[in-house]
């Protein structure tokens, strides 16, 4: 009998990364299921089409990744020896990646576009920088950004006329002052509940929620980056719409339920691999997430402003991390300066929209 | 998963019901002369000659402190040997053939209650010094060394708290000995000056509590609280339990006594009863064999000398398997693997856990950050193990890696079965370069 080497702790937690890929699938489910039914065949095949290209590309990276021994020569040998390396993460983590990519395009995006945003999605951003758990921009963002900025007119909405819109945001963008309006056309229930134009995932509030809900429940993701994000949010919108005296509440729910906001919040900022690992840290990230799409939103050329503030946030995350400040404690310190940032950041917004005069 | 982890299953519930076997048939019991504390060490008796329970045999010697080392049974000296210490270490053993008579040595009376209201400060260190009384719950240190503290002590608090998971030592003894344990409370009160001692528990053992405070309505001279702390781990761990017990923070790297406070295991509590009312050294221990490597889990009760391969035989031996077996000495988030099963029961060994060997994969890091969370020291394992990979000195200390107590809560929260503690081990050896 041999003794095997090992040091404590000799016992593991029932918890595994698959369980949490799987979390979060299952709470995108509900998104997926209401956007076929939505947008029928459309939806179905670009969901597929994208989750194809994210999963291959994973397989296929991780297979040339896998080190083989020199010594074996047999090709078939070589390729069974990096086979094995393969876990079930290796489908489970891009399909994650793939879906919430498929929820923020269009269903009447043209596949060769979605081709291209998948390949950028998981090749640039998660296969080039080493696969799962070392990629410092959310995949899903990288490829609906690189398609939005590539191809701006292959993006049309059914049932918008404007072009180069991404929900019914885009179509009224021009001031806050439309927003009772606006409300005419698309009233917040329909809002809430997903009875409007726009991305196939980012139409329901309310299955954004419950898919949110149940992820925080099964701690599969991070409640305090989604709330930190919209709280900052709703108080930058809220300062804006005091400047212009228009509804305030009305203007907060409003933007908070249209777009990609509670979409991007809830699952594309929880993404545990591009968050910091501290608690203030997320906090904090999703503070400057929350102000880029506010500032984007007020002041910005882009209708839609919640990818590029993740990805712009993404870059954040090292520097929140630094080792010489990060704490996992709250301290007064950080108390004080996340109330500061937002007060000044409220500040900069008051001014913008000229809320002094 | 993203959260803290406070609660590990403690398996203790079976170990629990499980009778206490005494066991006194080894033919020979084994004392080490060195250990991880000491390095030195020598013994006082020659071969063949006759020693009693409790008779001197030898003294351990270290760096600024010395301990005794007594017989636990009567019978005659028949050389050393090589073992395998509890740490893993092979020190050297004084081997006493036991007659099984378990003759009790001249000098170990009782006291009468006139004679121990009479000692002095002085004189309880002296006695605990000469009964070779350590830290028992696991730490080994010298408690006469506790005693000698300079600054003024107003709590002793007393740990029963036993957090690891499958140990069953502290509590069989809390169980048997309450009334001993308050005693010693009483003694180890007397000899720092505390006027308050406070035994403190996990909540989710009622028992415990009522056979505590039961015991505790026979002191009514002295202020004694039954504490009932969380079932959380590390709950049992120093810091934690005086801050669940008094209140009181005591900060990293500070010594308790500096805050007027003592703690002090159960089982040292017992020693001390021991060693003032009878002059008597600790000659038992509660020793629990589990796991799946062996065919049947016992708990017993023997001789600290015993060795392990005694009770591993009547436990029915280990189980055929070609997997490698996990010796763990301790428990299993802290204790130490083991190499050879050529072990003996020291003073502060609790349990033997023996493990089919399960190779546990690795994925990558996902940066969930529930180590982070989870860590009852507030360290970033993640952080730490990348600045280790970068082999960033500035960064390890920054981040304090000195300050883990390896209490394994980062590996085994990792949902990604990394093993951090280990990296916590490596970049602590690392930063010492």
């Amino acid at each position: 009998m041999n003794y095997a080497k090992q040091t404590s702790p000799y016992i593991r937690k029932e918890t595994s990364v698959k369980r949490m890929m799987f979390d979060v699938l299952i709470a995108l489910l509900p998104l997926v299921i209401f956007a076929i039914y939505r947008f029928g065949m459309d939806a179905l095949v670009r969901i597929l089409l994208s989750a194809f290209i994210f999963v291959g590309v994973e397989v296929v990276s991780s297979l040339m990744k896998a080190k083989v021994h020199p010594s074996l020569k047999d090709k078939k040998e070589r390729f069974m020896v990096r086979w094995k390396t393969l876990t079930i993460n290796h489908v489970s983590a891009p399909l994650v990646s793939a879906v919430i990519f498929a929820m923020i395009i269009p269903s009447s995006l043209s596949l060769y576009v979605v081709s291209v945003g998948a390949l950028a999605g998981s090749l640039i951003a998660k296969a080039f920088f080493g696969g799962l758990g070392s990629n410092i921009f959310n995949p899903a963002g990288v490829g609906r950004v690189v398609i939005g900025l590539s191809f701006t007119s292959a993006f049309s909405y059914p049932g918008i006329d404007v072009t180069t819109t991404a929900t019914p945001l885009g179509a009224v963008k021009d001031s806050l002052l439309n927003i009772p309006e606006m409300l005419n056309t698309y009233s917040l229930q329909d809002l809430f509940l997903g009875n409007i134009p726009g991305s196939m995932g980012e139409i329901s509030a309310i299955l954004i929620i419950l898919g949110g809900l149940y992820m925080f429940i099964r701690k599969a993701a991070d409640f305090r980056v989604t709330l930190s994000m919209i709280l900052s949010f709703s108080v930058m919108i809220a300062v804006a719409a005091l400047a212009v005296k228009g509804e305030m509440v009305e203007s907060v729910l409003y933007h908070v339920l249209s777009g990609g906001l509670l979409f991007g919040a809830v699952f594309m900022m929880t993404d545990p691999v591009t968050s910091p690992v501290t608690k203030p840290g997320r906090w904090i990230y999703g503070l400057v997430v929350g102000a880029i799409v506010a500032f984007i939103r007020l002041f910005g050329a882009f209708p839609e402003g919640v990818v590029f503030a993740i990805l712009l946030g993404n870059i954040f995350v090292p520097l929140i991390d630094y080792y010489k400040w990060s704490k996992n404690k709250y301290s007064v310190k950080f108390i004080i300066g996340y109330v500061v940032a937002l007060a000044l950041l409220s500040v900069i917004v008051l001014l913008g929209i000229g809320g002094i005069n | 998963m993203i959260e803290k982890t406070r609660y590990i299953p403690d398996g203790k519930k079976e170990r629990k019901n499980q009778p206490v076997i005494h066991y006194l048939e080894a033919e020979y019991l084994y004392f080490p002369t060195t250990d991880l504390r000491c390095p030195a060490g020598e013994s006082c008796v020659v071969d063949g000659q006759y020693v009693k329970v409790g008779e001197l045999i030898g003294t351990r010697q270290g760096g600024f402190f010395e301990q005794p080392i007594h017989s636990t049974v009567s019978g005659y000296i028949v050389g050393s040997e090589k073992k395998v210490h509890a740490s893993g270490q092979t020190v050297d053993c004084l081997i006493v053939q036991n007659d099984k008579k378990y003759v009790l040595h001249e000098d170990c009376v009782s006291r009468t209650e006139e004679e121990i209201d009479a000692l002095t400060k002085e004189d309880y260190i002296k006695i605990i010094k000469d009964s070779g009384l350590s830290g028992l719950g696991g730490s080994g240190f010298p408690t006469y060394i506790k005693l000698e503290t300079k600054h003024p002590i107003h709590t002793i608090v007393g740990n029963g708290v036993e957090c690891e998971p499958h140990l069953i030592s502290d509590y069989k003894l809390i169980l048997e000995r309450a009334n001993r344990i308050i005693e010693g409370l009483t003694y180890a009160m007397r000899a720092t000056g505390a006027k308050k001692g406070i035994i403190a528990v996990k909540k989710k053992y009622p028992e415990l509590y009522e056979v505590l405070e039961n015991a505790r309505h026979s002191f009514t001279n002295f202020d004694i609280e039954i504490k009932r702390v969380g079932n959380h781990y590390p709950a049992g761990w120093e810091l934690d339990t005086i801050k669940s017990a008094t209140g009181i923070k005591v900060p990293l790297g500070k010594l308790p006594a500096e805050y007027g406070v003592t703690v002090f295991n159960v089982a040292t509590l017992y020693g001390f009863y021991r060693a003032v009312k009878r002059s008597m050294p600790i000659t038992e221990r509660f020793f629990s064999i589990s796991g799946d490597g062996v065919k049947s889990s016992k708990n017993f009760q023997v001789r600290i000398g015993t060795p392990v391969r005694d009770l591993i035989e009547q436990t029915g031996g280990y189980t055929e398997s070609d997997k490698n077996k996990v010796l763990i000495c301790g428990g299993p988030m802290m204790g130490n693997a083991l190499q050879s099963d050529d072990i003996i029961v020291t003073k502060t060994a609790t349990s033997l856990i023996v493990l089919e060997e399960e190779v546990i994969p690795t994925e990558p890091c996902i940066h969930c950050a529930s180590c982070v969370y989870s860590c009852p020291v507030d360290l970033q394992p993640v952080q730490i193990m990348n600045a280790y990979k970068d082999r960033d000195k500035d960064a390890l200390n920054i981040l304090g890696v000195n300050k883990c107590i390896e209490c394994g809560l980062c590996s085994f929260t990792c949902p990604s079965k990394i093993h951090l503690t280990e990296t916590m081990r490596q970049a602590k050896r690392f930063i010492k370069k």
